[in-house]
């Protein structure tokens, strides 16, 4: 030990780092569409997906259970008039992504699948229109158990 | 090399039909999706394993396909409609994250 019997630098090393942490915190609930606790990367994500756009709100239907039980399998419904392709994004799963569906033209753009939810969170879809613009819808969803892992 | 089952896939379509109005397609493949976050009873982590894409064509072009993450539930399930305006092959491939493809073929013919 260096330092042995000297004063409280330990304890100021641990104050520190509870700041520094404190001030991290606060930087990623930056943007506030998203919950505080959102930190899985989903901003990154969506523009991965857009091409660095900013999706508007705009008519994207997500139908979900306002409370799923079983977080292991939730049933969920996107769709968006024109779209060629619609993802699903989730800000409360260990990793932002969760789908990607792309529609042929004559293919009418809705689906519905089964999803896994950590835990309770917003979920995303966002639809590309024929006109290259992005339009994205927001649906909280509460999970009793959750099912990610 | 997996050492899961061989998957069964299951495909309904409606028995007729008809040119140029949708119709409802629902699809599922048994797999357990793994994500790779998971521990085995002997807390050792399940290594990632899951069906990634899914694509649908319909006599050789694609009409639906999806690219799934781990956040897919297992057992792969999805529905959707498709038009077509002359008698076709729809075939559906599952591709699984170790090369596996899985495929079926089915017949529509229209009214």
């Amino acid at each position: 030990m260096d330092n042995d019997g000297h004063d409280a630098g330990p304890t100021r090393r641990n104050l520190l780092k509870l700041t520094i942490a404190a001030v991290a915190t606060s930087a990623v609930a930056g943007n506030s569409s998203r919950s505080a606790l959102a930190s899985n990367g989903i901003d990154q994500a969506i523009l991965d997906f857009t091409g660095g756009t900013i999706p508007r709100e705009g008519e994207v239907v997500l139908d979900a259970p306002e409370i799923a039980d079983n977080g292991g399998s939730v049933q969920i419904r996107i769709a968006a008039a024109g779209a060629r392709k619609i993802a699903l994004f989730s800000d409360g799963n260990p990793n932002p992504g969760i789908v990607v569906i792309t529609f042929a033209e004559d293919t009418v753009p809705a689906a519905t699948t089964r999803v896994r939810l950590a835990g309770s969170q917003n979920l995303v879809a966002i639809a590309e229109l024929p006109d290259g613009t992005f339009v994205q819808t927001t649906r909280p969803i509460i999970v009793t158990v959750g099912g990610c892992g | 090399m997996s050492a899961m089952t061989s998957p069964t896939m299951r495909v309904k379509l409606p028995k007729s039909v008809t040119a140029g109005a949708p119709f409802t397609v629902r699809t599922r493949i048994t797999h357990p999706m793994h994500t790779g976050l998971r521990r085995d009873s002997d807390g050792e982590l399940v290594p990632r394993q899951i069906i990634n894409r899914f694509v649908v064509r319909f006599n050789g072009t694609e009409v639906f396909s999806a690219s799934l993450e781990p956040a897919i539930s297992a057992d792969p399930y999805f529905e959707f409609e498709l038009v077509v305006h002359d008698d076709g092959d729809l075939d559906f491939e599952w591709i699984d994250d170790d090369g596996a493809s899985f495929s079926l073929q089915r017949r529509v013919n229209v009214l």
